[in-house]
């Protein structure tokens, strides 16, 4: 395969963390429309755990590790948001905002921890 | 029960995501052998047959090129095509009789009827534009790439996921049935209220995947008037932008405004769902408040999906007519115009609900304006053919095809537009009849244009003549037949979205699937064509097939295209390529002759 | 700005002029035809703000678009649609320019330098005739 010469070979043009976006994303969702906790926490892990791979890749953020910890703030204020809504509806959605929760604590320990003891380790997910 | 389900879901979900941390492993391994970064630097030796992608199919899950991405978006559109096609072609044998002796049941028919839209809008209609725009837009303005390649593969990859939950209902999965609810999905049906079994997880899926599918859209729209905006090449100024382009800037505009306001829309209706929420309950917003929001997402929808078939129409028609396109500018002034005012006419579609009518005026007069800038292109188009020197290729044809089609659809447009006429033809199949005329005798029509033009662009080889000239007039013929004979049904009273129907309709419904039969066929063809040719088709002899330089017609994608030719043929030593190449004719005619005409 | 909208730009223009002209029609019909009659002042906003909303924002797209094009134009060369990366190719000027003298030649069968002379000459401006092509 001859791609375009001379246009833009000093791009690399492949990268393994869009795909995963694209699969945490629905997954995800499926997890906490349905209440169904281990697809809402491995979906989010995937979804925020590859955007923190891209952020890397971009050279956005340092480490892994610290998007990673970056992002778990976005997970927890969206458990803290589910939360609060099941206050205000009459349908039952502590399950939800529980699994959304964990998975930013998760998250977060995962960051913290392993920006402090797995330096040289780039996390994969 | 209850808690084994959870227990497999679990293992089943670990099991997935460490299968992704090894997949992610190998690849870092790969990653290894390229330096890291922003997409700068330079490119170092990878190990692997290419500098810049790793090989094999890993290239294509990884791959954040345009051109990669571009092909990914057309196979994937090319497949809902033929899934959408299927489906309505069940549908069209179930409408030969007037019982449901063919389907056996109204309720598959319902299924078949929304999943047929809902996937030739989102998962045809709107990725077979994205493969186009995402090919052909940074070669054509001088962009090196898409401003953001890896979000340009995210858009990408959500749509797999969107497709299989949009026809999760179909799958063999105990308790999920198909959605029921049209594309429109129009409440109280759709939030499940009532009898009926609509209540049922497959419509959340459904619109789970509508609203994955909003979501790709709108990333895409974001990258698309970035790129335009941003990395186009300095002589790429405003004034020098081709009407592709703008197109697929006023298109991305559109969506910008539209799709993030049908996820809302849909995630009301999810919230109303599963909740008990009262967004579109009679004791709250109300179901008409539905009609209101998707309308306003619906209308400016249908020229997300016509402004970029009519820019590749702008775009190729010229290039065979010898000529300039004729009005430039005014084509482009006017897609503009549509793109402002299509987002005032969407109560065009609620006439018959009983709106105010002094408000209902108000949306007759834009839906008359809005007639005015289509109707401009449809002279441009003509004068740019008047006394030119017209080659029919297939391309070609299929862009004439497109405008005598939007002739028809936007003429049964513009009298639907008008209160009292709607008021009689409302929800009867004179509506099919006219957005078919555009969505398949245009929108798709012009898609085909595209693809048989650059067809030797993208494979470097020819497609069979022959074929793609029966697949046209199969097409023309067919669609005519097919949606003429809808119109005239429509006419007669025939009211839209059945599967049953009265006696007297028997004979236009008849015709009509004749028509049909006619399209697959036609679509067969094309399928084939494409496939055969793609694999062992004669190569292109020169970098530029079309012989536009011959007209000064030529223009920047091709000049990318023969530069590679150049370099490729230098890397291989040229010789055995080139022999290959003299050795295969087209209909007994040196292949670029297959640029003419008979 | 009255340099960039000069005769030929607004002459580009009146192709969105139309519609807007459609929509006024409409305001001034409803506002001196009334139609059904008794709208409250809630109503009357809506029923012309779904008119001026609409002729509102095709004015100024049509104002920013059109400044941005025809300025494009004033600064820097034109080429024809998908060519301004190629090599070698005519800019607008260039070919209008081959085709005035090509006219020229042919009808009055002077001298060729003359006819190119003449092309040269020739004011992108003062051109009407060639506006619409692209
Ligand atoms: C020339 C301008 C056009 C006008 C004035 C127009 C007008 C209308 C009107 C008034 C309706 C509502 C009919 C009814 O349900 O009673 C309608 C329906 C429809 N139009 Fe158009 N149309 C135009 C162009 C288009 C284009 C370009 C497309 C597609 C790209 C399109 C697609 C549709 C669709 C999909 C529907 C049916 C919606 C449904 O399911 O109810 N129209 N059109
Ligand atoms: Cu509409």
């Amino acid at each position: 395969m001859d791609e375009n010469p001379g246009l833009s070979e000093e791009y690399r043009r492949a990268s393994p963390w869009p795909l995963f976006v694209a699969l945490g994303l629905p997954i995800a969702e499926l997890g906490i429309l349905f209440g169904l906790v281990p697809l809402a926490v491995g979906g989010l892990l995937l979804f925020f755990g590859s955007i923190a791979g891209i952020l890397r890749e971009n050279s956005y953020v340092s480490s892994t590790w610290r998007g990673l910890a970056a992002l778990s703030l976005v997970v927890v204020a969206l458990g803290l948001a589910i939360w609060y809504w099941d206050g205000t509806t009459q349908s039952d959605l502590l399950v939800r905002a529980y699994s959304v929760l964990g998975t930013g604590v998760l998250m977060l320990l995962a960051g913290v921890g392993g920006e402090l003891f797995a330096q040289d380790a780039e996390p994969t997910l | 029960m209850e808690t084994t389900g959870q227990l497999l879901l679990t293992v089943l979900m670990g099991a997935f995501l460490l299968g992704v941390a090894a997949f992610l492993a190998r690849v870092e391994d790969w990653r290894s052998y390229t330096p890291l970064g922003a997409g700068g630097g330079a490119v170092g030796e990878s190990g692997y047959g290419h500098a810049e992608k790793p090989a094999g199919l890993i290239r294509w899950f990884t791959t954040v090129d345009h051109k990669d991405i571009g092909l990914l978006y057309g196979l994937y559109a090319t497949i809902a095509f033929v899934v959408g096609g299927l489906m309505v072609m069940l549908m069209r044998a179930e409408l030969t009789t007037p019982a449901t002796d063919v389907l056996g049941s109204a309720t598959f028919y319902n299924s078949l009827l929304t999943s047929h839209g809902i996937t030739m809008l989102f998962l045809f209609g709107t990725p077979i534009i994205a493969a186009f725009a995402n090919y052909l837009v940074p070669l054509i303005i001088g962009a090196d790439d898409m401003a953001f390649p890896r979000i340009n593969a995210i858009a990408f990859w959500l749509l797999p996921p969107a497709a299989l939950l949009i026809w999760a209902g179909f799958f063999p999965i105990p308790e999920v049935i198909p959605a029921q609810t049209a594309w429109t999905m129009y409440t109280p049906l759709s939030a499940g209220v009532g009898n009926g079994n609509q209540m049922n997880v497959g419509v959340d899926l459904m619109l789970l995947g509508l609203h994955l599918s909003g979501v790709s859209a709108t990333m895409g729209a974001i990258n698309f008037i970035a790129t335009i905006f941003t990395e186009r090449a300095e002589e790429v100024t405003w004034a020098n932008l081709d009407i592709f382009s703008w197109t697929i800037l006023t298109q991305s505009g559109l969506i910008l405004f539209a799709f993030p306001l049908l996820g809302s829309a849909l995630v009301m209706l999810l919230l109303d769902r599963n909740f008990a929420t009262t967004f579109f309950a009679v004791e709250g917003g109300g179901p008409i408040l539905w009609q209101h929001l998707f309308w306003f997402f619906g209308h400016p929808e249908v020229y997300i999906l016509v402004l970029p078939p009519m820019g590749i129409v702008s775009y190729v028609l010229p290039r065979f007519s010898g000529r300039k396109l004729f009005g430039f500018k005014f084509v482009v002034y006017s897609t503009l115009a549509i793109g402002v005012l299509s987002f005032g006419v969407w109560a065009h579609h609620m006439f018959a609900t009983g709106i105010d009518p002094r408000l209902r005026a108000s949306f007759m007069a834009v839906s008359l304006a809005i007639a005015i800038p289509s109707a401009v292109k449809t002279f441009n188009w003509i004068t740019t053919m008047w006394n030119g020197k017209l080659r029919l290729t297939a391309p070609m044809l299929f862009c004439i095809g497109f405008v005598s089609n939007f002739i028809i659809g936007g003429v049964t447009g513009v009298f639907l537009a008008s209160i009292p006429v709607d008021l009689v033809l409302h929800d009867t199949y004179y509506v099919v009849g006219h957005f078919h005329y555009i969505v398949m005798g245009a929108i798709t029509f012009a898609g085909m244009a595209g693809i048989y033009y650059w067809f030797p662009l993208v494979t470097g080889r020819w497609y069979q003549r022959t074929l793609a000239k029966a697949h046209f007039w199969l097409w023309m013929i067919g669609t005519n037949v097919t949606f003429f004979a809808m119109v005239l049904l429509g006419y007669g009273g025939m009211p839209r979205r059945y599967a049953t129907f009265l006696p007297q309709f028997a004979t236009l419904h008849q015709i009509a699937t004749l028509g049909a039969f006619m399209l697959l066929v036609g679509g067969v063809i094309w399928v084939y064509n494409i496939y055969v040719s793609w694999i062992e088709g004669p190569h292109v002899q020169s970098g530029d097939p079309w012989r536009l330089d011959e007209t000064s017609l030529n223009t920047a994608e091709w000049d990318w295209f023969d530069a590679k030719r150049e370099t490729s043929l230098a890397a291989t030593d040229g010789g055995e390529e080139v022999k290959a190449d003299g050795g295969e004719v087209v209909d007994g005619a040196p292949a670029d002759d297959a640029a003419d005409d008979e | 700005m009255a340099r960039i909208f000069d005769r030929d730009t607004l002459l580009d223009l009146t192709v969105n002029v139309i519609p807007l002209g459609i929509i006024l029609f409409f305001v001034v019909a409803f506002v001196l035809v009334d139609p059904f009659g008794g709208l409250d002042f809630y109503g009357r906003v809506l029923q012309m703000g779904l008119l001026v909303f609409p002729f509102v924002a095709l004015a100024i797209l049509t104002y920013v678009s059109g400044k941005a094009i025809a300025g494009d134009e004033k600064r820097s060369p034109v080429f024809f649609q998908g060519q301004a990366t190629m090599e070698g190719a005519q800019t607008r000027h260039e070919a209008e320019a081959d085709i005035e003298a090509a006219d020229e030649a042919a009808a009055a069968a002077t001298a060729e330098a003359e006819a190119e002379a003449e092309a040269d000459a020739t004011d992108d401006d003062a051109d009407p005739d060639t506006t619409d092509e692209e």
